[in-house]
Order: structure tokens, then C-alpha cells, then sequence
């Protein structure tokens, strides 16, 4: 983390913000990952994208602390990619060792593993901030 | 593949954290303060420069005309791609036989010069005039949502490269993954059997393009309504800014359906689902949902650049838009229209011949509120001061242009032509008479219109006017030619043809054909005196002193975005007088 005198490229300049160029990219990655089918490109993508929105919301001023949001979004991925699962596939079928076999189980499963890593982040990332105020 | 997977994983996990030690170099998180909404807000904190120097000005800009800068670029970079590949598609066809392609590199090349002058052309020009001028015309500080404008653009160039990744990947994969060879329209099932990995590519990056455009749409939306001056109501808002927000209300309605669609194709080519498929919804599904979307988006294309053309063509006219309501009402009845017309893409389908005969009725019907657009153009000029300035030759160009592809769309719209002419040359002459006879001169105009504002320079008007007369004679001559192909019996998206004299009398498909490539080869010698023109004029060329270089004043025509200029002009002169510095000079030192 930066120290807190050093002010940030978007409290220097009004017309500047790291953000977009990252959601954008996160957006992209996690397109490729999710469809194509490649395991890490999804995971990283949908995490870069998360913390993106995070960060964007954030800096804007729509939200105070980037982690509720990061945690929000882990979650709603979660939810969704368990619900996609539970519906679209058999309940035999649903096994981590069958990760890698049906196209669609593994996409939920990267779906899965990038919310439960943006949630842990934004969860842990949460109680330091306050534990440590 | 484990080891591939391994790999793949290390360079993400790389990327991640290199981002993240990135974002916490340059951006402090802590300092962050819960403002009312998202405006470009400063805070307390003190403010030296407007924006950061060099590289990094462009990759983090949430400054609306910087974004139209940037989508200008990236507009001039696809035009001059797809312009490449559009040539190659006349090389090949000078001779019978072909010239230079094989059929796949044909129908790749095809397919990428439709989509790329499409969606990585047409709809970011616009764009790029829209950021940089709407906030100025409707006097808004900027976008109302700045940020969201910025990731609009931003996920236009990976687009790009998705759509163009066949061409790179293939050479490095021994062909595994090549360029898509659907067609602009990727119709099924032909787009769902080829297995080519390149496709999926090509189809997330034209998801990706619809979600930027879609992004771009509600922010226009948002600041046409809600960020325009106090003296800017709906009764004076510009010709420009109306057109704007009937294409963007398109947008909002045609492009998250292509997204849908898209990804419904996606799923019956990756995950075994049956949406177009013969046994699910039919491959017929696929073309009511393509051209659902597809119609509109032809007049999201063209309402702006009609915008452009009512918004310039009066100045050098020395005369007032003639009819300016009705000019704004037939731009919203062209776009309430445009939803009810899909359909006559399909004529030849074997569909129902009483919604054959509905969609005809409907599509003749949107003719009449473009005649009214075309009339009041003319009748703009009647009895008008005329200034043959580049800008104005080249709305004028657009008009007679328009006027063309706009007749030869009347004939297609009629069911019983339409059955003889479709997949026919003539149609492709028809829609490049609107897109580049008339979209693209309209993006000339308006580049020559206000190259003074976004430079601060003035071109060379000799190459302006040689630009003009070598594309409207290149023009006319290319697609000219197409016309009479089609009424030969010419099919398109042929990569030779050396048929059988039944379908097509040889010798003269030949002759039209040759002389459709000439025509594209004095296109791409006025080209290269715009580029040359442009970057020229814009490193050297002679600066702009005057806030008025129209001289618009004289008819009381000045509108704001120069009344802008204007005032940039006097606070530079401020900036290089140091003594003015104090009322109110921009501080060049930077902070440590
Ligand atoms: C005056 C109004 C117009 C009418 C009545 C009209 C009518 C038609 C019809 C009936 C077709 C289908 C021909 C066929 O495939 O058999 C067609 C094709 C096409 N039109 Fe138009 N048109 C009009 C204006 C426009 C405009 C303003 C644009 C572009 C901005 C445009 C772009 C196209 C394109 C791209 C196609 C070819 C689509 C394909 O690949 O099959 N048209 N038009
Ligand atoms: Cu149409």
C-alpha cells in the first residue's frame, strides 16, 4: 500500500482515473476465460474485473471502502455459478474430480473459485481495516 | 495440457499482482473520500495541471475530449485496416480466376473488412465526434459519466484484436485457430459447423464492441438530459445532438439483443445447445435476431453522420437549416421505423408472403422521412451564399450519395426486385453508397469541420480538395460499377468467377469488375493525401489565431463548441504572457 501523504493519480488530477482501463481489461479477460474455456484466464480475469469495479466505485465516491463491494461480487458469482450448476447438471455429476471432463461444470467451477477468492479478499480485507482503526 | 494450464496460470497470477503493485504506486486507495456521485471530482485536494504528462495522460484520461481523441485514432486505424483488406477484395477480383487470394484467405479477408468497418470503424467515429463535441455544443463540462466513457473506449482495442486474432494466431498455431469466414452476418448453421476456434474470438470481440457501445449509448442518454446549460433547452438543441439521441436510444434497444444473440451462438457452438439448430429454434431464428438488430443498426450509423451533414452543410450555405423540425422529427420517426423493417433482409427465405408483404410496406414507408431529410438539405442550399470549402463539398458529396444508395434501397425494398437482386452486386453497391459514400464523407466533413478546434491548426485545403474529388470520382466509379454488376447476375461474395455464361454474361462482369478496381485505386490515392494531410498539417500546419475560422460570425452561425475555442485561444495567449499569469494562468510547474 502507498503511504497516505503521497496523493494518487486521481487526487492530482480531476480529469484522470487508473480504474477504467482495468475494468476494461478485467471485462475482456474474464470474456475470453469464461467462454473459451481456459480455467486461469477466467479466474484472474473475473478477479482483476471485481476488483476494478471495486476500486472505480470507490475512487467515484459511490461507495466508501472497496471491500463490501469486492465481497458483494464474490458472492453474487458464487451464488450464481452454484445455482447455473445445480440446475443445468445432474447432481451426480456435480464432483471436483470431475473438473476438467464436462465444458460447462468447469466454467462454473472457475466462476466459483474467482467469487469465493474476491469474497475472501473483501471479507479478510474488511476485518484488518477495521480491526487495525 | 496440465503443463499449458501451469503456465497460463503463472502469467496470470504475474499480471495480477503486477497490476496491483501498479494501481498502489500510482493511486492512493486510503486517500479516497465518499463524494455525491460520480462527476470528475477535485476534492480538496490542490490541483497544479489538468492532466498527467506523456503516456500516461492517455491510458487514465476520463476527459471527454481526450476519449474522442482517442476514439478518433483508433476509428482512423480500423478504417485504414479494413481499407487494406478492401483493396486486397479488388486485387483478387481483376481477373476471373482471382489474382492474388485463395478462396479461405478470401472469405477471411471478407468477413474482417465487413466487421471491421462496421463495428471498429463506423460506430467509434461517430463516437469520437459525439465525446468531443456534444459536451461542447450542449455547453455540459463533460460527459455525465466520465468514467463509464473512458471503459467504453477502453474495451474497444482488445475488441479489435479478437476480431482480428485469426490473422495472428494462425501462422503461430500451424492453423489451429484461423480467421472467421462467416460473413458479417454469421448466419447459422454455417457459423455454428465451423469448429475454427477463431470464431469464438471474433464473436466475444464483437460482444465486447456492443457493451462498449452500449456503455457509450446510456452515458449520451444521461448527458443530453441532464448535463446541457441553462440556456440550451429542447427547442434549441443542435441538429447534431438530436441525431445523437435517437441513435443512441437504437443503441440501447438493438445492441444488448446482438449481445444476446451473440452469446447464444457462442453457447450452441461451445456448450451443445440447440438455439439454432434444426431441431431447437431453427437457423431462421438466427437471421429474425441478427437483423433485428441489424437494421437499426444500419441507422445507428447513419443519423449521426445526417446529424454532421445538417449540422455543417448550413454554414457553408450561409443559410439556416431549412426545415429544422421536421428535419428532428424525421430523424425520430426514421428511428421508431427502423425496428419494423428486419424482415426485408429475408424476402428470399420462403417466409410468410403476408409478413413479406408488411415488411415491404414498412420499409417503403421509411423512405419518405429520408426524402424529407434530402429535400430540406437542397432546399438548404437553394438561393444560398455557397462555400465550396472542403467540409462543404464533402456533405455535398454525401447528399448526392445518399441519394443514390437511398433510391437503389427503394427497388430492394420491393418484395419482387428484392427476389432478383438479393445476394446480387447491386446490393452491395447499394449499401456502400451509404456507408461509404455518405457515412464516411460525413466523417470527412466533420474531420475538416473542426480540425481548427481539435488542433488548433488549420490543413492544407489543396489536399482537402483533391481528398474530396478523388473519393466522390473513386467512389461513384467502385460502386457504380457494383450496381451494374448486380443487374448482370453477379453473386456476391465470390472470390472468382469464372462461371458458367448462364448465370452471369462473363466479358462484361469482367469489364465491371476492372473498373470497380480502379475505382478503389483512386480511393486509396485520396486516402493517402488525407492521412498525409491530416498528420501533416496537424504536427506543422498553421496555427489557428482566430476563434471563427469559418467566419460564421458574418451569419450569426457561431455555435458554441467555437465560442469554446475561442476562449482556449485567449487563455493560451495568457499562458505565454507570463505577466497575465496571475488572473487566472495555467500553472505549468509540477509538483514533486
Ligand atoms: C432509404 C432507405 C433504405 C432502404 C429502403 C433499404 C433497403 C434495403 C434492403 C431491402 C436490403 C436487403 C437487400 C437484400 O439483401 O436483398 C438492404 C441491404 C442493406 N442495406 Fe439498405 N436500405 C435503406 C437504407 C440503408 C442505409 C441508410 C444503410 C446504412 C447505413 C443501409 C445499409 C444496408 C446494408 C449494410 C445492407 C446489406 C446487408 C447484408 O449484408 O445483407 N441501407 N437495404
Ligand atoms: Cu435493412
Amino acid at each position: 500500500m502507498a503511504e497516505a501523504e503521497e496523493p494518487g493519480l486521481s487526487d492530482q488530477y480531476p480529469t484522470a482515473s487508473p480504474w477504467p482501463l482495468f475494468v476494461a481489461l478485467g471485462l475482456t479477460l474474464s470474456e475470453i476465460g469464461v467462454f473459451i474455456g481456459l480455467f486461469p484466464v477466467a479466474v484472474f480475469g473475473l478477479i482483476l474485473f471485481g476488483g476494478s469495479v471495486a476500486g472505480i466505485l470507490t475512487e467515484s465516491g459511490y461507495a466508501e471502502r472497496p471491500w463490501p463491494t469486492l465481497l458483494g461480487v464474490g458472492a453474487v458469482l458464487t451464488v450464481l455459478a452454484a445455482a447455473l450448476a445445480l440446475w443445468q447438471i445432474p447432481l451426480a455429476d456435480i464432483a471436483l474430480s470431475n473438473v476438467g471432463e464436462g465444458p460447462l461444470l468447469t466454467r462454473l467451477v472457475a466462476v466459483a473459485v474467482a467469487g469465493l477468492v474476491m469474497a475472501a479478499m473483501g471479507s479478510v480485507a474488511s476485518l484488518l481495516e477495521q480491526t487495525a482503526a | 495440457m496440465v503443463a499449458g494450464d501451469i503456465v497460463l496460470t503463472g502469467l496470470m497470477a504475474v499480471l495480477l499482482v503486477g497490476i496491483a503493485a501498479l494501481l498502489t504506486r500510482i493511486e492512493n486507495w486510503r486517500s479516497y473520500t465518499p463524494l455525491a456521485g460520480g462527476g470528475t471530482a477535485t476534492g480538496e485536494t490542490v490541483v497544479h495541471r489538468e492532466k498527467p504528462a506523456g503516456i500516461i495522460r492517455w491510458l487514465t484520461t476520463v476527459d471527454h475530449k481526450d476519449i474522442g481523441l482517442l476514439y478518433g485514432l483508433y476509428a482512423i486505424i480500423a478504417f485504414a485496416v479494413g481499407g487494406i483488406m478492401a483493396f486486397l477484395i479488388r486485387v483478387q477480383l481483376v481477373t476471373p480466376a482471382g489474382a492474388i487470394l485463395s478462396n479461405n484467405a478470401y472469405n477471411s479477408i471478407l468477413t474482417s473488412h465487413g466487421i471491421t468497418m462496421l463495428f471498429l470503424f463506423g460506430t467509434p467515429i461517430i463516437a469520437a465526434f459525439a465525446n468531443y463535441f456534444i459536451p461542447l455544443l450542449i455547453g455540459a463540462d463533460d460527459m455525465a459519466f466520465p468514467r463509464i466513457n473512458a471503459i467504453a473506449f477502453w474495451v474497444l482495442p482488445p475488441a479489435a484484436l479478437l476480431i482480428w486474432a485469426g490473422f495472428f494466431l494462425a501462422p503461430v498455431t500451424d492453423n489451429m485457430i484461423e480467421p472467421a469466414r462467416t460473413a458479417w452476418t454469421m448466419y447459422t448453421p454455417l457459423s455454428v459447423e465451423q469448429t475454427n476456434p477463431g470464431v469464438d474470438l471474433m464473436l466475444l470481440g464483437l460482444h465486447l464492441s456492443g457493451v462498449g457501445a452500449t456503455m457509450g449509448a446510456i452515458n449520451f442518454i444521461a448527458t443530453i438530459f441532464t448535463e446541457r446549460d441553462g440556456d440550451v433547452d429542447w427547442a434549441n438543441l443542435d441538429i447534431f445532438s438530436w441525431t445523437m439521441l435517437t441513435q443512441s436510444a437504437l443503441i440501447l434497444f438493438a445492441f444488448p439483443l446482438l449481445g444476446s444473440a451473440l452469446v447464444m451462438l457462442l453457447m450452441d457452438r461451445n456448450l451443445q445447445t440447440t438455439f439454432f439448430a434444426v431441431e431447437g429454434g431453427g437457423p431462421l431464428l438466427w437471421q429474425h435476431l441478427f437483423w433485428f438488430f441489424g437494421h437499426p443498426e444500419v441507422y445507428i450509423l447513419v443519423l449521426p453522420p445526417m446529424g454532421l451533414v445538417s449540422l455543417i452543410l448550413p454554414k457553408f450555405s450561409g443559410r439556416k437549416l431549412f426545415g429544422f423540425k421536421f428535419v428532428v422529427y424525421s430523424t425520430l420517426a426514421i428511428g421508431v421505423l427502423s425496428f419494423g423493417v428486419w424482415a426485408h433482409h429475408m424476402f428470399s427465405t420462403g417466409m410468410d408472403p403476408r409478413l413479406r408483404a408488411s415488411f415491404m410496406a414498412v420499409s417503403l414507408a421509411i423512405a419518405i422521412p429520408s426524402a424529407v431529410k434530402t429535400f430540406n438539405w437542397i432546399t438548404t442550399m437553394w438561393n444560398g451564399r455557397l462555400r465550396l470549402t472542403t467540409p462543404m463539398l464533402f456533405c455535398i458529396g454525401f447528399v448526392s450519395n445518399f441519394i443514390i444508395g437511398g433510391v437503389t434501397g427503394v427497388f430492394l425494398a420491393a418484395v419482387p426486385v428484392d427476389l432478383i437482386l438479393h445476394d446480387t452486386y447491386y446490393v452491395v453497391g447499394h449499401f456502400h453508397y451509404i456507408v461509404m459514400g455518405a457515412i464516411g464523407f460525413a466523417a470527412f466533413a466533420g474531420i475538416y469541420y473542426w480540425f481548427p478546434v481539435f488542433t488548433g491548426r488549420m490543413y492544407q485545403r489543396t489536399l482537402g480538395k483533391a481528398h474530396f474529388w478523388l473519393s466522390m470520382v473513386g467512389t461513384n466509379l467502385t460502386f457504380f460499377a457494383m450496381l451494374a454488376l448486380g443487374y448482370l447476375g453477379m453473386p456476391r461474395r465470390y472470390a472468382t468467377y469464372q462461371f458458367d455464361g448462364a448465370i452471369a454474361p462473363l466479358v462484361q462482369v469482367t469489364t465491371f469488375h476492372q473498373l470497380a478496381t480502379v475505382g478503389a485505386v483512386i480511393l486509396l490515392v485520396g486516402q493517402l493525401i488525407f492521412v498525409w494531410n491530416i498528420v501533416q498539417s496537424w504536427l506543422e500546419g498553421p496555427k489557428v489565431e482566430d476563434g471563427d475560422p469559418w467566419n460564421l460570425e458574418r451569419d450569426g452561425m457561431l455555435d458554441r463548441e467555437f465560442e469554446w475555442f475561442d476562449e482556449q485561444l485567449e487563455a493560451d495567449e495568457h499562458e505565454r504572457d507570463p505577466s497575465l499569469l496571475a488572473d487566472g494562468g495555467q500553472d505549468e510547474q509540477t509538483d514533486s
